[in-house]
């Protein structure tokens, strides 16, 4: 097990700490980068099947261990990993790049590699306080390649994301310590103390009130990091402003691990409050984002941005899904890694788009199938994926969770939930026609060959409607697995 | 000896408080940095306290580490920054003085209103500074909010730092060493990134004024 | 029979002493800018100087205008009749309740803005208006001061809180304490017409708070109502002195008491106005519109006082 956490953690840090060492940029630190990756996800798919081999009683690890992989986090760390690859697959770039290019391009690797290990960090570590660093520290790295070129759109978002992000995580961190604290008075110092095993352990001992607190504190700090609203107002500004393939990273993965803090936290919460306590909370902020999400792509005019509100819409779906017991935290995970394979396509491709339009405006983007037949096709798909259409794997999750709400009686979240979701199909769909049809504009290129990072993205493609039509029988019991993560 | 501590911490965090509230008072950066410099020595001393009555000596090492850092280094560093873009003054910031006081002195209450129920529940000498340190935490968060130059936002996200740090040391008498580093690290670092920051957004912008950071809408 | 005493000699000595202060502020004052400056007991020959001549008052004015200093000089020497300067009677049973000296204080400001207006004169007029500005500002900060102080003592009442806080010292280190004091002190230089609030010595009428509403009075009006301003500054002092410091008051008749507590008032007291004299030559007098921050930040002072002495209850 330890030999695998190490393959998994390495290849990322090392592969940072190449970019860093290796001045000028050369072009083999990106494959090294990728290759690193590709060890990181192969590893993280021998944890899965370890985890799923051991069985529902893993406990080999003691509880005062530092690094502890049940299911939920050998989940995480294989979407981590995956959306990691495949963005880095489609960054390399052939051409020579002039001077000034070659130094963005050495940062973006460092900081790149940097953020996928503190991600990964983030999801395998026991201690709660720790788990905490690694976040904190994720900001900092994904703010440095924000704005890597320093126009003043990219300086203000990232400063924003900076802000307010270490803003939030310092109020999770002010919740960490009230649980700590409760921990401790009641308990005293014992070595292991900030593992959540051990605070889920104690936690039917601690105190409800302080507790209640705590987690307030926690859903408030980490739900500004996983977009929630209403903290998500530096979302949109940082994603659509970041290069797409950092934004991929972001999307897909970032705040589906401020999410998976929240459900380690809400493990602990409840078993010592009702679970009604955590479960309003996270129905409410999950309501809000949602709604807030969807009404902002209604007037969007930028498609990074509206990408961006998606995301919000998405975490706030999970954040209702976890809220809704076994079977809504199934369909929570589920979306999770959908969310994660489509958000990223979406976004590369997205990506693709601007190098050729030069242009973030959705009005002026038009004749997109003409222009760029592959690119477009694939945004396309993307973009009705994230909308729930069959046969993506979206459908089956948001199908899964609208079940979920009206088996545990709530109407009135299902019908909610199924109108937004239609006004958000409406707009979005009405958003890519006007993209994909129409005259091209006069000085865009047409024509697109078909290279390999069009195969990359068709292989995500092919993920999702895998994960779709069929949810394979490894992955379902890995997903069943993981909820036991979150509700015990 | 419970007497005499308790008096001791509760002293250092309404010092702690009250610096917070020197940056809603005055209108200078300069007082700012040495208002934040006095509030990390007050901080330093409070652990080095705790770490004296508890009988922690892993707290003296920690203390140490907050002056050299917190005390020392990020208000030199604050004051290199502010002497070269020459941002004397804090402009009319959102919310004026009077009004920013009278806000502080709710959040203050509503401080110790959310602190009760812990105060109840736990018997340590040093359960007072508890409501205080919130204050501060919250008194922070209200800087960052309502202040438009970007160095005092960055000021008021360093005092939010000393607070969860004063309630770490106030309320479980230190986290564990390891975790006390990684903290560390990542006040270092987050501070270093948006020193890095200021220094993009003046390249960028020509001024400091959070104002003009107002290209993305909608 | 403490009672008859405390009511009658406590307001002549403190009319004895008052017009002193003002002058060992004054002349402090002078020696710290290194001039000579008037002895300090220039301000008794200038109230019987002022004694002796006539009183010119406008066609114009009321009643109040010729009411006015001797409700300003009365409410000060009954309040100097409440408050402990020498002697801490043993029974609560004289109306020694801080609210009321404070309030009646608050009487004579009332008056005197009155006055102000009354003559119709237009620095009159502007005096008044910003001397009701200031105390609309530093009422909310007495009162939440004075809470800070009866909170810890279960009382208002001036003998209560003297005596819990000889009986428990260890109280009046606590920062609840400080923190009244502070903004007690700040209070005072705004109610009593000092800098950074008001620059008692300046002759430019557009900057005169206090002295805008007398400008019009002479002859033993004048007199009067400077005796009186006098006073209230003692008696502020006095409060902020021994509520706060309560050792060296007297709570007996004996003569050894009552000269101790004598002396020590005078030691206070002199200690206080020797900041006052430091602090006037230290800052600069405030802009109008900026004394509402200095106001503010002494209410959340007062505020966090009554927080922290909630607290250790």
């Amino acid at each position: 097990m330890s030999l695998i956490l190490a393959v998994l953690l390495a290849p990322p840090l090392g592969a940072s700490s190449l970019a860093i060492l290796v001045r000028p940029y050369r072009r083999f630190v990106g494959w090294v980068s990728t290759i690193g990756v590709a060890l990181s996800l192969a590893a993280s798919i021998a944890l899965c099947t370890t985890v799923m081999g051991a069985g529902p009683q893993q406990e080999a690890v003691p509880a005062t261990a530092l690094w502890r992989v049940d299911a939920l986090s050998a989940l995480l760390a294989l979407c981590v990993t995956l959306v990691a690859l495949v963005a880095m697959l489609l960054g390399q770039r052939a051409g020579h790049p002039d001077r000034e290019e070659l130094a963005r391009t050495r940062y973006f690797w460092i900081f790149t590699n940097a953020f996928v290990f503190t991600m990964l960090i983030a999801v395998t570590i026991q201690n709660v306080a720790l788990m905490w660093v690694a976040i904190e520290a994720t900001t900092i790295t994904s703010a440095m390649v924000i704005p890597l070129t320093r126009t003043k759109a990219s300086v203000e978002a990232s400063w924003k994301y900076l802000l307010i992000c270490s803003v939030g995580i310092a109020l999770a961190f002010a919740g960490t310590v009230l649980a700590y604290f409760d921990f401790v008075a009641t308990a005293g110092e014992v070595p292991g103390a900030l593992n959540w095993t051990v605070l889920r352990g104690a936690a039917p001992s601690l105190h409800p009130p302080l507790l209640q607190l705590a987690f307030a504190f926690l859903l408030i700090g980490y739900g500004t990091k996983a977009g929630l609203a209403p903290m998500h107002t530096w979302l949109p500004d940082a994603h659509a402003e970041a290069p797409s393939l950092v934004s991929a990273l972001m999307s897909g993965v970032l705040l589906a691990v401020a999410m998976y803090a929240i459900g380690r936290w809400k493990a602990v919460v409840d078993a010592a409050v009702d679970p009604s306590f955590t479960n309003r909370l996270l129905m409410g902020f999950g309501v809000v984002s949602v709604v807030v999400g969807t009404f902002s792509l209604v007037i969007q005019r930028h498609y990074k941005r509206m990408l961006a509100y998606s995301s919000v819409e998405h975490m706030g779906l999970v954040s209702i899904g976890l809220a809704l017991g076994p079977l809504g935290a199934f369909a929570a995970l589920l979306h999770t890694m959908n969310h994660a394979v489509a958000k990223s396509l979406s976004f590369l491709a997205a990506g693709r788009i601007l190098h050729r339009y030069d242009t973030t405006e959705i009005g002026k983007v038009t004749g997109l199938l003409r222009v760029m037949p592959w690119t477009g096709a694939l945004f396309a798909i993307g973009i009705l994926a994230l909308v729930g259409l069959p046969p993506f794997g979206l459908f089956v999750s948001e199908f899964l969770l609208v079940r979920a709400a009206v088996v545990t009686g709530r109407f009135w979240v299902a019908g909610l939930v199924l109108v937004l979701l239609l006004t958000a199909f409406t707009s979005l769909v009405h958003h890519l026609n006007r993209m994909l049809y129409g005259e091209p504009p006069p000085a865009v290129t047409v024509g697109e060959r078909r290279d390999w990072s069009v195969t990359v993205l068709a292989v995500s493609v092919g993920m999702l409607i895998v994960l779709g039509v069929t949810l394979p029988r490894p992955v379902a019991a890995l997903i069943t697995q993981s909820v036991r993560g979150v509700i015990p | 000896m419970g007497g005499a501590f308790s008096q001791l911490v509760m002293l250092g965090s309404s010092g702690m408080l009250l610096t917070a509230l020197i940056v809603l008072w005055r209108k200078g950066v300069p007082a700012y940095i040495t208002a934040y410099r006095w509030q990390s020595w007050l901080l330093a001393a409070l652990t080095a306290t705790v770490g004296y009555y508890g009988g922690d000596g892993q707290l003296y090492w920690v203390a140490a580490l907050l002056l050299g850092l917190k005390g020392v280094a990020i208000p030199a560093l604050l004051r290199t920054m502010q002497r070269r873009f020459g941002t004397e003054r804090e402009a009319t910031p959102y919310v004026n003085t009077e009004v920013s006081l009278l806000i502080a002195s709710v959040l203050v209450v509503f401080a110790y209103l959310l602190g009760r129920p812990w105060m109840a529940l736990t018997q340590l000498p040093t359960r007072q500074g508890l409501p205080l340190a919130m204050s501060v935490l919250f008194v922070s968060l209200f800087i960052i909010v309502s202040r438009k130059k970007a160095i005092t936002q960055v000021i008021g996200f360093l005092m939010l730092e000393n607070a969860i740090a004063l309630l770490a040391v106030v309320g479980t008498f230190g986290v564990p060493l390891l975790v006390e580093f990684g903290v560390f690290l990542d006040a270092l670092m987050g501070f270093l990134v948006m020193q890095i920051f200021i220094y993009h957004i003046h390249d960028t912008f020509d001024t400091l004024d959070v104002d003009a950071l107002a290209r993305l809408r909608h | 029979m403490s009672r008859y005493v405390v009511l009658v000699v406590q307001p002549l000595v403190a009319l004895a002493l008052a017009p002193g202060l003002v002058g060992f502020v004054r002349w402090l004052k002078a020696r710290l800018q290194s001039r000579r400056g008037a002895p300090p007991w220039q301000p008794y020959f200038e109230i019987r100087k002022l004694f002796g001549k006539e009183a010119v008052v406008s066609h114009t004015a009321s009643w109040i205008f010729r009411a006015t200093p001797f409700v300003v000089f009365g409410t000060s020497v009954v309040v100097a009749s409440l408050v402990p300067l020498i002697l801490v009677p043993a029974s609560p049973l004289v109306a020694g309740d801080v609210f009321a000296a404070v309030y009646l204080l608050l009487l004579g400001t009332f008056f005197l803005a009155l006055a102000g207006l009354d003559t119709g004169s237009p620095f009159g007029g502007m005096g008044a208006s910003r001397e009701m500005t200031v105390v609309a500002l530093t009422e909310p900060t007495v009162a939440l001061s004075i809470v800070a102080l009866a909170l810890s003592a279960g009382s208002t009442n001036f003998s209560q809180i003297v005596a819990r806080t000889i009986a428990e010292p260890a109280a009046a280190l606590g920062p609840g304490h400080l923190l009244a004091f502070i903004a007690l002190f700040v209070v005072t230089l705004a109610e009593t017409g000092r800098l950074p609030v008001d620059n008692p010595s300046t002759h430019l009428e557009l900057t005169m708070i206090h002295e805008a509403m007398v400008l019009e009075y002479s002859g033993p009006y004048l007199a009067l109502i400077e005796w009186g301003s006098a006073l209230k500054l003692l008696v502020f002092l006095a409060l902020a002195a021994n509520l706060f410091i309560p050792w060296g008051l007297a709570f007996a008749l004996a003569p050894g008491a009552l000269a101790i507590g004598l002396a020590s008032a005078i030691v206070k007291l002199g200690a206080l106005a020797a900041t006052i004299a430091v602090l006037e030559t230290r800052v600069a007098k405030l802009r109008l519109f900026r004394v509402p921050e200095l106001l503010s930040a002494s209410f959340v002072l007062a505020l966090l006082a009554v927080m922290s002495t909630f607290l250790v209850r």
